[in-house]
């Protein structure tokens, strides 16, 4: 026992330490063992992913619009490759695509150094990309890969619904990390919209490989699976005639104005129009035409700067039938009709609808506050005594005037002083109609609260006294702050013509996937039931067939259509034109509102004109070239119906 | 102190303890661990050579050859008396402070000048100078009063180690360093310093230390290691990679391990220096908690028994040199396995017997066999006189 507590002490020390070891031992391999393995089995598994082709889309009747085909594709991996084996790969990859080596230079510095790049959208050649292969050894890290690219097959048809795709924008990335920033995402129309289906499933192979990065073995694979079939509600065949009409009325429009407008008083040109077609009964848009357009094809590879910048600035890219915001004219009239007829309103100084008025060319309003204002008709005479059905064919301002200042003389103040809006509302003004489409606008339906917003937040918008009746006689004729879409037009449309259901407009019918098995089948989505009785249901698809026909604002448009016009009806609109802020004179807009047939309804036709001047005479020739397509009449060249409300 | 005097109990026959009897217990742990050794470099580096299309029985082979001579080593240095190497001591010393000024002059190799190389194989001086070092501090040491050591023996005890420790900074090889360092310490501790002596020690310690950092006298790796170890979260990443890949390796183990030739990070190579440094990853994870607990309790075993060994020898130069050994053994096992998991910083030390090397290996089973020569000559009553062995 010489060195007896000096040695236990020592072993002491030992016997620490060890426990050291032992503690850290568990901490490691127990405690926080799962998350150790978790790493580790990440570092000995890489994965390479193949790029899916992206669903086709399919018109009504199964006709191809977008599909993928595959495109050969020079694949530089920077990462291998020094800077003078890059220079050297550069001019022979130069030499063999047969473009200038700045172009592939810039393709390489587009990817970024380290990076994989892709050399697309050359022309590559099969020839071509054989002399690469055949080269390898003197172009290392290159590589041919045929990568699945989308191909448009109708030009620009409906390109405003298709959409187009690109590469996902830094936002999309921060949106949804889990987008392959190499693989092109939707960005506009459908191809947004149900970008998710349309992308598909990437191929993978997950591979084995050590520490220095090296292919040891391969676990396991994965073919991609091509994305699902998009089969919309679109028939291809009216919507190339929906689009040639409006082309057509473009150029009618102008022709109209260059004829009739002093060289003083010229209005800005008329450059943009929209129209489309809905089933008044399930809510499928038919068709969905916005001019000026654009070709979604020239987006796939990257689309030009200059040419990006020319679209933009001619807003070929704005869906004027979701996005175009304009206030409705003497459309809105059929939801001030309704509104009477449902509840019961009557003009001044009669005690039925059905009674008439004078429809004198122009208005005294007396209001209780003493004020007085003076509205004008459009007619610049009297216009006779007419009842509601009378002053819906021939678009009597006064009548419908009369109408709104009866609602603000009984309800001003009251809860039912809305009573037009809370109609108008629920029938989808002012808010979306949520067609699966991207971007949709909502509009504004103006009522006293809105009026009291803006007096705080854009005083410049509304006079001091807030919400008057003349705000109300505005919109009973759809003029003032109300803005609608045409798409909120044809849904309102079509519930009042269908009964008082509103559906959810949509341009998608199913979604069908790889294997041909239905992955979603979008049937009719009723939103909202305001009940409207069929007698005035009845009685506004009469008073809208007599609009087309003789005395009615819309008959010069819908003559000589072989007598289909007598299973037409609708509403003309148009928008006052105005000198604006910057003093450029503004045409009115054309509207028209139609539907057909209206002994059963099935189709809702909306065309709008901007810049285009009268709804009769413009938006309703165009609107009964559509309806006579529809009803399988033969075409008739685009003629002008005469100026009317 | 019961515990210490022995697996017999006293009293027993005299005749039987007069025999020397090897230490069993000790020479089979040693080769059971050599025999994990060679397992884990196989399990270690097949792959890689198999890939290759190398032989991928050929580092295993050369790591077993290693083993049968450090067995020989043991062998030899269990039949040598002990105490040849006191009456020698000053030989030793020069042959260490020679052998290790040569390596001075040996060429380069990864920034250091360790190596002497004989053919295929490079020799390592430092790991026999590590045994020469507790010969020399036993030899000093031996004559000091247990009740309280004079202030020259200490003194001369660390000018005998500065020589040798300076020769080992120039290579630059610090985890020797710190090994003589310990081995010093525990060697004059248990020699007698008293309490004072030992904080004087401690803060020269601290004061060298301070001084190399001061005067730049590390290299920037060294210091990284320093500063990865203190802050693990860093990027320092010479360092940390290999830390965290050992742990993942070592974590990736879990409870029971992957099994004996399944461990990913092993068969793929992730861990650098694997079948040397890192060794321990293998075992980790390829035999899990359990596996890694023994490992770690065969040491305690093996370090135990060196223990009771040094306190039964017959003399106090024996005991000592037990002492030294088994303070080799404790900082070798600590270090290495400690840097793999995080508790101690990133030094060259071989896991003893089962790192791939040959000098470590060999020096290490002569050193056992130096404590089992101690064990033979033991006197056969606890505390009593030497009996001379014939």
């Amino acid at each position: 026992m010489r060195f007896g507590w000096r040695l236990a002490t020592l072993g002491v020390v030992f016997a620490g330490l060890l426990s050291v070891l032992f503690v850290r031992l568990w901490f490691v391999q127990l405690a926080e063992g799962a998350l150790y393995a978790a790493a580790a089995e990440n570092s000995t598994i890489a994965t390479e992913s193949q790029i899916a082709p992206r669903g086709d889309i399919v018109d009504a009747n199964g006709i191809p619009l977008a599909t993928s085909r595959s495109e050969l594709v020079v694949v530089v991996d920077r990462a291998v490759l020094s800077n003078e084996a890059e220079d050297q790969v550069v001019s022979r990859l130069s030499a063999i695509l047969e473009v200038g080596p700045i172009v592939i230079r810039s393709e390489l510095e587009r990817a970024g150094s380290g990076q994989v790049a892709f050399i697309s959208d050359m022309d590559i050649t099969a020839d071509m990309a054989y002399t690469v292969l055949e080269q390898r050894l003197d172009l290392p890290g290159v590589t041919v890969e045929a990568l699945p690219e989308r191909l448009y097959l109708e030009g620009s048809l409906m390109a405003h619904v298709l959409g187009h795709i690109g590469l996902p924008s830094s936002g999309d990335l921060e949106r949804n990390p889990d987008l392959d920033p190499n693989v092109v995402v939707g960005k506009l129309g459908v191809e947004r919209e149900y970008d998710t289906f349309l992308q598909g499933t990437p191929g993978l192979v997950r591979y084995t490989i050590n520490a220095q990065g090296d292919i040891l073995d391969q676990v396991d694979a994965s073919d991609p699976v091509q994305g699902d079939t998009l089969w919309l509600t679109i028939d291809s065949v009216t919507q190339r005639v929906v689009e040639q009409i409006l082309a057509d009325v473009i150029v009618l429009a102008q022709d109209r104005k260059d004829e009739k407008e002093p060289a003083d008083r010229r209005t800005l040109p008329t450059e943009r129009a929209t129209a489309l077609v809905m089933r008044v009964d399930t809510g499928e848009i038919v068709a969905m035409g916005s001019y000026p357009s654009f070709e979604p094809q020239a987006f796939v590879g990257g689309i030009g700067e200059d040419e990006f910048a020319s679209l933009s600035e001619d807003f070929a890219f704005n869906n004027l039938a979701i996005q175009g915001l304009k206030p409705p004219a003497s459309t809105f009239k059929a939801v001030t009709y309704i509104t009477a007829m449902m509840e019961g309103i009557f003009p001044r100084d009669t005690t039925s609808v059905e009674q008439t008025i004078e429809c004198s060319a122009q208005l005294r309003a007396d209001f209780v506050d003493d004020s007085q204002l003076v509205y004008q008709n459009w007619t610049r005479a009297s216009d006779g005594f007419q009842n509601i059905h009378d002053a819906f064919r021939r678009s009597c301002n006064i009548y419908f005037w009369e109408l709104a200042l009866s609602i603000w003389r009984d309800f001003k103040g009251t809860e039912d002083e809305d009573i037009l809006q809370d109609w108008a509302s629920v029938l989808g003004f002012g808010r979306r109609t949520q067609v699966d489409l991207p971007f949709e606008t909502a509009g504004i339906l103006p009522d006293r609260e809105l009026f009291d917003e803006w007096q705080v937040t854009q005083p410049w918008r509304v006079r001091q006294e807030g919400w008057l009746g003349g705000d109300l006689m505005n919109l009973a004729v759809g003029q003032g702050s109300i803005l609608v879409t045409p798409i909120q037009l044809a849904t309102a449309y079509a519930t009042m013509v269908n009964g008082g259901t509103v559906y959810q407009p949509q341009v998608v019918d199913k979604i069908v996937d790889a294997n041909g098995e239905i992955v979603r089948d979008f049937g009719p989505r009723p939103l909202r039931t305001p009940e409207i009785d069929p007698s005035v249901v009845a009685s506004l698809l009469a008073d809208m067939g007599s609009v087309v026909r003789t005395g009615g604002t819309a008959a010069a448009a819908f003559s000589g259509l072989d007598g289909l016009e007598l299973q037409m009806g609708g509403k003309t609109g148009t928008a006052q034109g105005f000198v604006d802020a910057e003093g450029l004179r503004h045409a009115a807009t054309a509207w028209f509102a139609g539907v057909a047939p209206i002994s059963n309804p099935e189709f809702v036709v909306v065309v709008m004109v901007d810049e285009g001047g009268s709804g009769g005479a413009v938006a309703a020739p165009a609107a009964a070239r559509i309806l006579t397509q529809l009803l399988g009449g033969s075409p008739t060249p685009l003629v002008a119906g005469v100026d009317a409300d | 102190m019961a515990v210490l005097s022995g697996p017999r109990s006293s009293g027993g026959l005299l005749s039987d303890r007069r025999k020397p009897t090897p230490d069993v217990v000790m020479f089979v742990i040693m080769v059971a661990l050599m025999a994990l050794g060679v397992l884990m470099v196989y399990s270690a580096t097949f792959v890689r050579l198999e890939a290759e299309g190398l032989d991928p029985t050929g580092p295993m082979r050369r790591q077993m050859v290693f083993a049968g001579i450090a067995i020989l080593a043991f062998v030899v240095a269990s039949i040598i008396d002990y105490r040849q190497y006191r009456n020698t001591a000053a030989f030793v010393f020069i042959a260490v402070v020679l052998i290790l000024f040569a390596v001075l002059f040996m060429p380069e190799q990864r920034n250091a000048q360790r190596w002497i190389p004989i053919g295929s194989f490079q020799l390592q001086p430092s790991e026999f100078a590590k045994l020469g070092v507790i010969m020399v501090v036993g030899t000093v040491l031996a004559p000091a009063s247990e009740t309280g050591m004079r202030w020259a023996r200490l003194i001369a005890t660390l000018l005998a180690v500065s020589l040798p420790s300076f020769l080992i900074f120039r290579q630059p090889d610090l985890g020797t360093m710190m090994v003589f360092s310990f081995i010093t310490l525990a060697m004059l501790f248990v020699a007698g310093t008293t309490f004072r002596q030992l904080l004087v020690l401690i803060g020269a310690g601290v004061a060298t230390v301070v001084a190399f950092w001061q005067l730049e006298l590390l290299d920037d790796y060294q210091v990284n290691r320093i500063l990865g170890f203190l802050d693990q979260q860093s990027d320092l990443q010479s360092l940390n990679y290999n830390l965290d890949r050992s742990r993942i390796a070592i974590g990736n183990g879990g409870l029971f391990g992957q099994g004996l030739f399944e461990g990913p990070q092993t068969l793929l190579n992730f861990v650098p220096f694997q079948t040397s440094d890192f060794i321990f990853t293998a075992i980790g994870e390829q035999l899990g908690f359990i596996g890694s607990a023994l490992v770690v309790s065969a040491y305690g075993l093996l370090i135990w028994r060196i223990l009771v060994i040094a306190n039964s020898a017959p003399d106090r130069f024996g005991s000592l040199v037990a002492v030294g050994i088994a303070t080799m053994l404790i900082f070798h096992v600590f270090i290495n396995i400690g840097m793999t998991v995080g508790v101690a910083p990133v030094t060259g030390l071989p896991l003893p017997f089962v790192s791939a090397g040959g000098s470590a290996m060999i020096a290490m089973g002569g050193g056992l066999g130096i404590v089992n020569n101690i064990w033979r000559s033991r006197s056969p009553v606890p505390g009593r006189e030497y009996v001379p062995l014939r």
